[in-house]
């Protein structure tokens, strides 16, 4: 059987990298916690061209862009900007609650 | 599998050679650099077509106009970078100037885009990397290298099939299907522009285009050659950016021309740092690359070691090639 979804801390907002991008390990998922312009948002941290580790890559606050090849999404809504980039990023329902990020999984 | 997938910044970043806030202090972006150095950059390129002009009618228009396509044929660097958008901060100023730098160069852009980042992915990988310049057998295949008509050929004959509306299977590869379209239309608008231009020429009878431009950037080429050779010859043939490429440690003007393109190991661990900052990058990851301290000449002195037997070739456990 399925297992319920719910909210899960992932991490301390104090722990964020203000403004970029922070890698976590989240059982064994790779994710991407993004501290954009407009808040913070979650994806996988895996480029969806070549599976590059997207957190080490340039962000400038919007747009995240891959270290391996430059292609470029949008880190609020994943939607993949340049090429190489062609599929969107999966992104996971994200929110800030008691000092913590915390994702819908 | 995605974890299998390990970019040489990530490994950097893992091993502890770069921490992550230097990492992101060395990818800042900024307009300032690149403005300032193409200030330069054209400042040169009049002088030296302001040579070609002063030498028109003499034997001396021949070394001016080398000299001129030094500096022209330079701009595949500037297009390089252009292609990892680290020249400009500002996203579409690095397409327009990698389009228009392409167009100097007869090296159509978005092509060159998808081939490079099989190169990024497949450094020195025999089959893979669409880059790979094979090592010359022979002393007789180094100089037809860099004669360069084998690189010539090979880029008439690929615009030409774009323009046909074909591409090879290696370019069906490395460019999405969804692409193709893009790639070979970019060739014909390229053709389309030379050939209006070629007969502009020949109606008006105006020269100009053959010597300031495709004069001097095929005497130029050679040297283009000689360079790019420099980046990964007669490195073995192997996955580890440790080993499979060179930096050199070029003369401040061939490092102007080259965008700091001979920090070329270091560009190939972090291809989204700037070329400005390539330099400080270099100073953390000049102990596990492959530095070349004597330059382009100490690279090719290595390659010439290997050609003639005095040093073990990189590639001896593989076919060598006519260097074509
Ligand atoms: S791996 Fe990210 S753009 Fe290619």
């Amino acid at each position: 059987m399925a297992r319920e979804r719910s909210w899960q801390d992932v991490i301390a907002i104090t722990d964020l990298l203000k403004g970029d991008v922070t890698p976590v390990t989240f059982g064994s998922r790779e994710l991407a916690i993004f501290d954009t312009i407009q808040g913070i948002t979650v994806s996988m941290a895996r480029c969806t061209h070549g599976a590059a580790n997207l957190c080490d890559g340039y962000f400038d606050g919007v747009n995240i862009e891959c270290p391996l090849h430059q292609g470029l999404f949008d880190a609020r809504s994943g939607e993949a900007l340049a090429a190489p980039a062609r599929v969107k990023l999966r992104m996971i329902e994200a929110r800030e609650r008691n000092g913590m990020v915390q994702i819908y999984i | 599998m995605p974890a299998e997938v390990l970019t040489p910044v990530t490994q950097a970043l893992n091993d502890g050679t770069l921490t992550r806030p230097e990492l992101k202090g060395l990818m800042k972006r900024s307009n300032g650099p690149a403005f300032r150095h193409l200030a330069i950059w054209i400042t040169v390129l009049l002088a030296t077509g302001f040579l070609i002009k002063m030498t028109l009618g003499t034997l001396w228009v021949w070394p001016a106009m080398f000299l001129h396509g030094i500096i022209l044929v330079h701009h595949f660097s500037l297009q390089h970078e252009c292609c990892h958008y680290t020249v400009f901060k500002t996203r579409w100023l690095n397409d327009f100037v990698g389009n228009l730098c392409g167009l100097i160069i007869m090296l159509p852009n978005r092509h060159f885009r998808y081939e490079h980042c099989d190169h990024h992915t497949y450094t020195q990988l025999h089959g893979d990397d669409p880059e790979l310049i094979e090592p010359p057998k022979d002393l007789a295949g180094y100089f037809w290298y860099l004669s360069s008509i084998p690189y010539w050929k090979n880029k008439f004959s690929e615009l030409f099939h774009h323009v046909l509306g074909k591409l090879s299977e290696e370019e069906q590869r490395f460019i999405p299907k969804e692409e193709y379209k893009t790639v070979i239309w970019e060739a014909r608008l390229m053709s389309a522009f030379y050939m209006t231009l070629i007969v502009v020429c020949v109606v008006f009878s105006w020269w100009a285009p053959v010597w300031y431009w495709w004069l001097p950037v095929l005497m130029g080429e050679p040297v283009m050659r000689f360079i790019r050779m420099t980046e990964h010859v007669g490195k073995p043939c192997v996955r580890d950016m440790k080993e499979n490429t060179r930096t050199n440690y070029v003369t401040r003007p061939m490092q102007f021309l080259c965008w700091n393109m001979n920090y070329h190991a270091e560009h190939h661990y972090a291809s989204s740092v700037p070329f400005y900052a390539l330099p400080s990058l270099h100073e953390k990851l000049k102990n596990i690359v492959q530095v070349e301290e004597r330059g382009y000449l100490g690279a090719h002195i290595d390659i010439l070691s290997q050609l003639t037997g005095r040093k073990n070739r990189s590639d001896a456990l593989e076919n060598p090639s006519n260097g074509t």
